[in-house]
């Protein structure tokens, strides 16, 4: 059964490209923004949305107000929004989506933050293979600028603040908030912890707010239509609003759909036409690559971030991936791996020594070549990993360790066939080029293999 | 004031403690990797993980990144810290070669130790190890990257300690690379420090490669002679020979670390130039035959001519323990003397910079490090002190300003203002930022009427030095006067030599300066004169041109200076790694430097190549050279002197007994000497004449230090500003001839805004000691081709 | 060889864009040069560190980092073929395998022409459309052997300059 459900983020999506201003302001967009600025104080608005219990759609699900209350009260000078768009974590593309729908929509999100937070300068933190994305924001910016809507004395409140795009040169650790910040800031983006957060010292050493794409694009419905009514469109008890889920791998209709926080799997696996003939769910990854493999007893799992935490699961970045009966697990595992692997950014031991480990114990079992031993080693160091200076080895960690809670016998089938059971080709032993170089390398690109990067 | 639990012992640590500085304090040493005293905590090797029972913070967590709270119980062996450390030491070990026979850090090696206490013995991982290719860092450091645990110590002591930028990493994930952008020298004057703060052998210390294992070296505490900062040292030698000089911390003076000239310029002690054996009238001979001939020539002076005949000149690069013996043989005798300083004035000079610090307004390193504001007048850091360089960054780091006023160009790891002003405006411009009321503009434009692109930024600095509650003037002993009397600035006198501090307590009020004594050679008054680990060249080029006038010279020392060359008895003294001794800093601190090793010619040049060497002589070749004291000792007994047991206690307050490891303040300082008159103006028309260090080899152990040596620019350079060059008709980069005394040297000319109007920076070199003060056309020319 | 106006000019706007932190142009500063010279020479190196008042050692410190970045020359075209789970589900290797043969390079080699490098790459943010690669900024779908043959003909065609980031 399908029910219809309200879209709030993606309804502008019928036109099949970005809706323009007009467009925008026609569905009465923009009106939160001018029954804001200079008329409610900042402070109204935060409270908006901490009663709206909005939570961080970028993995961690943090409430974004309580995040914004984190600047020192009193603090004077610049204040910064970074609008985290580097959707890196694979299995995710929501925010691409929601950018190409309604950019306006985006734009008015982050200016109502940004007078919320009282910010002076918003960075657009982008990836490189979204560079449509940035174009576009640039472009739709400088039209909210020639409308009044964004630059100096914003409607002639006062408030001034403004939005430019930082391109990134790419790596999934840039996706972590204060890794992001010393890109922007043009160090290398290793994590930083201890110290104070980056909502009392962040960008140039301000305090600066970092928020997903798509959480800030939810503010325009929150303050024009008040928390009860974002509250109202979740189903989960105690979830708050509606959610992209990406769905993607063996499903009919892969695609980002809009459905109400709480929606339970089966259900969202419907709205994405269901399983293609002849295939069996086998296990879905529910929240993009650091998230676990849930198997299918789960299906009617309410997917939001409190009832998934409860069941052991996690919501992550609601980009769900769908595994068949005829996938082995065993070689999508080594495939997140090789992912984690090269991207890490090699700052401690358990992330940068531990990931290369258990890839190799992996790409010997998946090649026929595994030993009962490398089991235990491959789950010693996964624990190892759990205890990493930031998140990303954690959150490799995590489907590692599920492929061993739900599917350890997969795994087995391969050491007592020697082979993957499958019917995979053993991986190669030695990377894929980035992965490819050679053992040998020097300080600039490794001397002997092919690879520039 | 926390109060924790760790491993069931109850301690109290100062707020903001980490738990493994904590630990530590117990004795309890929890492994660590990134973690390190200066530098902090990175998190990044994990290897520090204990677990937390109760507190503030629970479940397994890295001590280096967690400040000790009230309440805490830590266990350091709790099962699930131990398993998970096994698990990072396999992970490290993973990819580190077992070349550990072959590895210079072999024996003192972190990952060593951390290996057998994370319980790793035998390796499970069945993959191949990662390796690199080294680049080629300079002379100083050996790179062997395929060893690297990345720690990130080397980076984060580079760039954010250091404050250099030329090597750091590169690439992420597992294939991060610690290095250059391309092969090269390291451009950082305290690049030595790589060596001792990398955990592995990734980061060695290249001069002493090979040389030996390191529990095969005679090691001791010793303290770095090369400028008069002190900074502590441990020196190792081996087969006759110091193969290494390696960074001791001394919390209160140089922390952690030393600058490379400490660190790489030891080589003139086993230098094959270094005249070991006593020479009578230039002819090689035994010690006892050359006492007692300089015993009898020195009796035969007396004797002629009076004890008043006979002089002694020491140096500020000697022991206290040789300068106090050298006091007594004069006194013995009836000389003149001892004469340490060039000139009276210098004299003075250094005298009043250490009155100056009576009262506890010393400073040390340390507490630069955490001043608020620093003036630095008349010093130039890198250059003068270098490891004042480094505690001025870890200032700046914390919000302090640092202004630098000095004739010469100054370049500094850090954002300061220079002041580049010839040293007769120096008192000026120290007045306007000492007071305790923030000089206004129109102060500033009167105190400097000829330097208007300097009056913004004192109009900067003067209300910041205003506002500073712990503000630090360095400086010069010339400009010892301006120690404001305000006791909310500190004090930091620098000054020229390891021992000039000594030497200045010892040396009487009237004693004789190297002019005096000159003078007196002159007029004839003085006939014979004992040299002692002095250069008469170096310290007074009057001096050295009199010498010809005496009936008798004797010199006694281990460096092949020009007045060994001119000695009439030569006695060969030992090295301050040979003897030991004891050196007072320019804080008027004194530290004691242990003898590391007996002298005697290195194995290495004695086998001739050869191994084992084949020379079966029953005593070891170059061992003749006795401790300096000892010398005069002896040689007071051979001309039957009653020379008194003095000790240096009686010019320091402080006995030799009484030196403690991290070093003590004299107690009895010159009292309320004569302040030197403030530098003036030069006389007539010229440019005042000042003089500059350069890292390696000016400094006078350096200049006999083969590697110090082949560090050193290859051509001198004269520096002037661009309207004196202008002035005198000479452009940047041009070829100069400078006229010193009857000699001619070669430099070349460099052009600067950052050197003061009115002044010519020339090398500290004793070739260059004979410069009048001021200097015009005549002097300096361009070189006919 | 001096950069022609347009680079410099660029590079002098895209810094002055950001004035009071020019650190923060440095990846698009590397961008820009790389765009100029085809990949980041270590002359491009020189420019940009004397440009961002950075050393050459901090921009190789990120250049090497970032996998958009290219310290070795590469083809017109620089292939990025994602290798992420998805794609992977969607036999992504043979795609890649296909691609390599068809082009007679290794991964992360560059064809003998200049026209062509393959890198595999991570998630490219295209999982729907699985499995998916990216050209110099676009996007090809739902990869197939007849699809890629077709897509590198088109791009063998074509005059157009292509868009490398921005
Ligand atoms: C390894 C790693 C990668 C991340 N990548 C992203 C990302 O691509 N996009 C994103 O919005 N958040 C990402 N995050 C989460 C951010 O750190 C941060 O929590 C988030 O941007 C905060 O925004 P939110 O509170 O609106 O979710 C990542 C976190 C980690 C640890
Ligand atoms: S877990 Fe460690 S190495 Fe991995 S990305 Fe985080 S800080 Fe970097
Ligand atoms: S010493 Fe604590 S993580 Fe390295």
């Amino acid at each position: 059964m399908q029910v219809e459900t309200p879209l709030v983020l993606l309804k502008n999506r019928h036109l099949g490209r970005p809706a323009t201003f007009e467009e925008y302001r026609a569905g009465g967009g923009y009106e939160a923004l001018i029954a804001t600025v200079g008329k409610r104080t900042p402070a109204e608005v935060l409270q908006l949305v901490l009663d709206a219990d909005l939570r961080g759609r970028g993995g961690a699900g943090f409430p974004a107000g309580k995040k914004w209350q984190g600047i020192p009260a009193g603090y004077v000078g610049p204040r910064y929004v970074v609008v985290n768009t580097d959707e890196m974590e694979p299995g995710t593309f929501k925010d691409r989506i929601l950018v190409n729908t309604d950019p306006h929509l985006v734009i008015e999100g982050i200016i109502l933050c940004a007078y919320a937070v009282q910010a002076t300068e918003g960075v657009c933190f982008i990836r490189p293979s979204y560079e449509s994305d940035a174009v576009l924001i640039e472009e739709q910016s400088q039209v909210a600028r020639d409308h009044g809507l964004l630059g100096d004395n914003i409607l002639g409140s006062g408030f001034s603040f403004d939005i430019h795009v930082h391109r990134s040169a790419g790596r999934y650790i840039c996706g972590e908030a204060s890794a992001q910040i010393k890109a922007i800031s043009g160090l290398r983006p290793n994590p930083r912890k201890g110290g104070p957060r980056t909502s009392v010292k962040g960008l140039w050493d301000c305090p600066t707010i970092v928020n997903n794409l798509e959480t800030l694009a939810n503010l325009p419905g929150i303050v024009r239509n008040g928390p009860d009514w974002f509250k109202s469109l979740a189903r989960s008890a105690g979830g708050s609003g509606t959610k992209l889920f990406s769905v993607s791998g063996r499903i009919s209709r892969p695609g980002c759909y809009e459905l109400p926080i709480g929606t339970p799997l089966r259900e969202i696996l419907d709205h994405a036409g269901g399983m293609p003939p002849g295939r069996v769910l086998k296990a879905v990854i529910p929240g993009g690559a650091s998230t676990p493999f849930m198997p299918d007893k789960y299906l009617d799992l309410e997917m939001d971030f409190e009832p998934m935490k409860r069941a052991g699961q996690r919501f992550g970045t609601a980009s769900i991936m769908v595994f068949d009966q005829n996938t082995c697990l065993v070689g999508a595992t080594l495939n997140l791996m090789e992912f984690f692997t090269r991207e890490s950014c090699g700052w401690c031991t358990p992330c940068r020594e531990g990931l290369p480990y258990v890839r190799h114990l992996l790409r010997l079992i998946e090649g026929g070549q595994g030993e009962e031993e490398h089991i235990g080693m491959i789950k010693d160091m996964a624990q190892a990993m759990r205890s990493a200076y930031c998140a990303f080895a954690p959150g490799a960690a995590e489907p590692l360790l599920s492929l061993f809670e739900y599917f350890e016998p997969e795994v087995r089938e391969h050491l007592r066939q020697k082979r993957c059971p499958f019917g995979n080709p053993p991986p190669a032993m030695r990377g894929k080029a980035c992965g490819t170089r050679p053992p040998t390398f020097g300080p600039t690109p490794c001397p002997e293999d092919q690879c520039p990067i | 004031m926390p109060d924790l639990i760790i491993d069931g012992r109850p301690v109290r640590v100062p707020k903001g403690t980490p738990v493994i500085a904590a630990a530590e304090s117990l004795g309890i040493v929890i492994p660590r990797f990134c973690w390190h005293p200066a530098l902090g905590a990175a998190g990044a090797c994990r290897m520090c993980a204990v677990m937390f029972l109760d507190g503030p913070v629970k479940g397994l967590e890295m001590s280096c990144m967690v400040p000790a709270a009230d309440g805490m119980v830590v266990e350091t062996f709790h099962p699930e810290a131990v398993t998970f450390r096994r698990r990072v030491v396999e992970l490290l070990m993973a990819n580190h070669p077992h070349d550990c026979p072959v590895c210079d850090e072999g024996g003192h090696c972190l990952l060593q130790d951390e290996t057998i206490s994370g319980g790793h013995a035998l390796r499970r991982f069945p993959g191949r190890k990662r390796t690199y290719l080294d680049q080629d860092l300079g002379p100083f450091i050996q790179h062997e990257m395929n060893r690297c645990i990345h720690c990130y110590r080397c980076a984060r002591f580079y760039q954010e300690y250091c404050g250099y930028l030329d090597f750091g990493p590169m690439q992420n994930a597992n294939r991060v690379y610690f290095g250059r952008f391309a092969s090269g020298p390291l451009e950082s004057p305290f690049s030595g420090n790589l060596a001792d703060i990398c955990p592995t052998g990734t980061l060695t210390d290249k001069p002493g490669r090979y040389k030996s294992r390191r529990w095969d070296c005679q090691r001791a505490p010793s303290v770095c002679p090369h400028c008069s900062l002190g900074c502590a040292t441990v020196a190792l030698s081996r087969y006759r020979e110091v193969v290494r000089v390696e960074a001791r911390e001394n919390p209160a003076v140089n922390g952690h670390f030393i600058c490379d000239r400490g660190r790489y310029s030891f080589g003139y002690a086993a230098s094959a130039e270094r005249p070991r054996q006593a020479r009578a009238d230039g002819v090689p001979t035994s010690m006892s035959t050359a006492l007692a001939l300089a015993g009898t020539r020195l009796g035969g002076v007396v004797e002629a001519f009076g004890p008043e005949a006979v002089a002694v000149v020491g140096s500020a690069r000697s022991s206290l323990e040789t300068q106090t013996a050298l006091t007594a043989l004069a006194r013995a005798g009836g000389w003149r003397g001892p004469a340490f300083f060039a000139d009276r004035t210098e004299q003075q000079a250094v005298a009043a910079a250490l009155a100056a610090l009576a009262g506890g307004r010393a400073r040390s390193l340390a507490e630069i490090g955490q001043a608020d504001a620093v003036l630095c007048l008349g010093v130039s850091p890198l250059h003068d002190a270098p490891m004042l360089a480094l505690s001025l960054r870890q200032a700046a780091r914390a919000g302090a300003v640092v202004a630098v006023a000095d004739p010469r160009p100054a370049t500094l790891p850090l954002p300061f203002t220079h002041l580049p002003l010839a040293p007769d405006k120096l008192p000026g411009a120290a007045a306007l930022l000492t007071g305790a009321e923030a000089a206004d503009a129109a102060a500033i434009q009167r105190a400097l009427p000829l330097s208007p692109e300097l009056w913004p930024a004192l109009e900067r600095l003067a209300p910041a030095f205003a506002a500073a509650g712990n503000p630090v003037l360095v400086f010069a002993p010339a400009l010892a006067a301006q120690a404001p009397a305000d006791a909310r600035f500190g004090l930091f006198p620098v000054l020229c030599g390891p021992n000039a501090a000594g030497a200045a307590l010892v040396a009487d009020a009237d004693a004789p300066a190297c002019d005096d004594l000159a003078r007196a050679i002159e007029a004839g008054e003085v006939k014979g004169l004992v040299l002692a680990e002095a250069d008469a060249a170096a310290l007074s080029p009057r001096l050295a041109a009199a010498l010809p006038g005496l009936e008798t010279l004797v010199v006694l020392d281990h460096l092949p200076t020009p007045s060994f060359a001119a000695a009439k008895v030569f006695l060969p003294t030992q090295t301050l790694f040979e003897s030991g001794g004891t050196l007072c800093n320019n804080e008027a601190r004194l530290q004691y430097a242990a003898p590391v090793a007996p002298p005697g010619e290195p194995v290495s040049r004695d086998g001739r190549g050869g191994h084992p060497p084949r020379d079966y002589a029953r005593k070891l070749p170059g061992t003749d050279p006795l401790p300096a004291a000892a010398l005069c000792a002896v040689l007071a007994l051979e001309m039957g002197l009653d020379m008194p047991a003095l000790s240096f206690a009686a010019f320091t307050g402080v006995g030799p007994e009484d030196v403690a490891p991290e070093g003590t303040r004299a107690t009895r300082l010159p009292a309320a000497p004569t302040a030197p008159a403030p530098p003036s103006a030069p006389p007539g028309q010229g440019l005042v004449v000042v003089r500059d260090d350069a890292l390696f080899a000016t400094d006078a152990y350096g200049r006999y230090a083969p590697l110090a040596r082949a560090q050193a620019p290859a051509a001198s350079v004269v520096r002037l500003h661009p309207d004196d060059a202008a002035g005198l008709g000479l452009a940047d980069g041009e070829a100069l001839t400078v006229t010193v005394g009857d000699r001619r040297i070669e430099a070349t000319l460099a052009v600067s805004a950052a050197v003061a109007r009115g002044a010519a920076v020339v090398p500290r070199l004793p070739g260059w000691a004979g410069l009048p003060a001021a200097i015009g056309p005549e002097t300096l020319r361009r070189r006919q081709p | 060889m001096s950069l022609p106006d347009a680079v410099v000019a660029e590079i002098d706007g895209v810094i002055a864009a950001v004035e009071h932190h020019k650190r923060e142009a440095a990846v698009d500063v590397m961008y820009a040069l790389q765009r100029h010279y085809g990949y980041l020479c270590d002359e491009a190196m020189h420019y940009a560190s004397k440009a961002l008042d950075m050393t050459t050692l901090e921009l190789e410190s990120l250049a090497t980092f970032y996998d958009y970045l290219y310290r070795r020359p590469v083809g017109r075209y620089v292939i990025h073929v994602c290798d992420s789970v998805v794609c992977w589900m969607f036999h992504q290797d043979s795609i890649f395998d296909y691609l390599c043969r068809k082009l007679g390079v290794p991964p992360g080699g560059t064809t003998e022409d200049g026209m062509f490098t393959v890198l595999p790459a991570a998630c490219i943010g295209n999982c729907h459309n699985a499995p998916s690669m990216l050209i110099n900024g676009r996007f090809y779908d739902r990869l197939t052997a007849e699809r890629i043959d077709a897509v590198l003909a088109e791009l063998r065609q074509s005059a157009e300059e292509p868009v490398r980031c921005k």
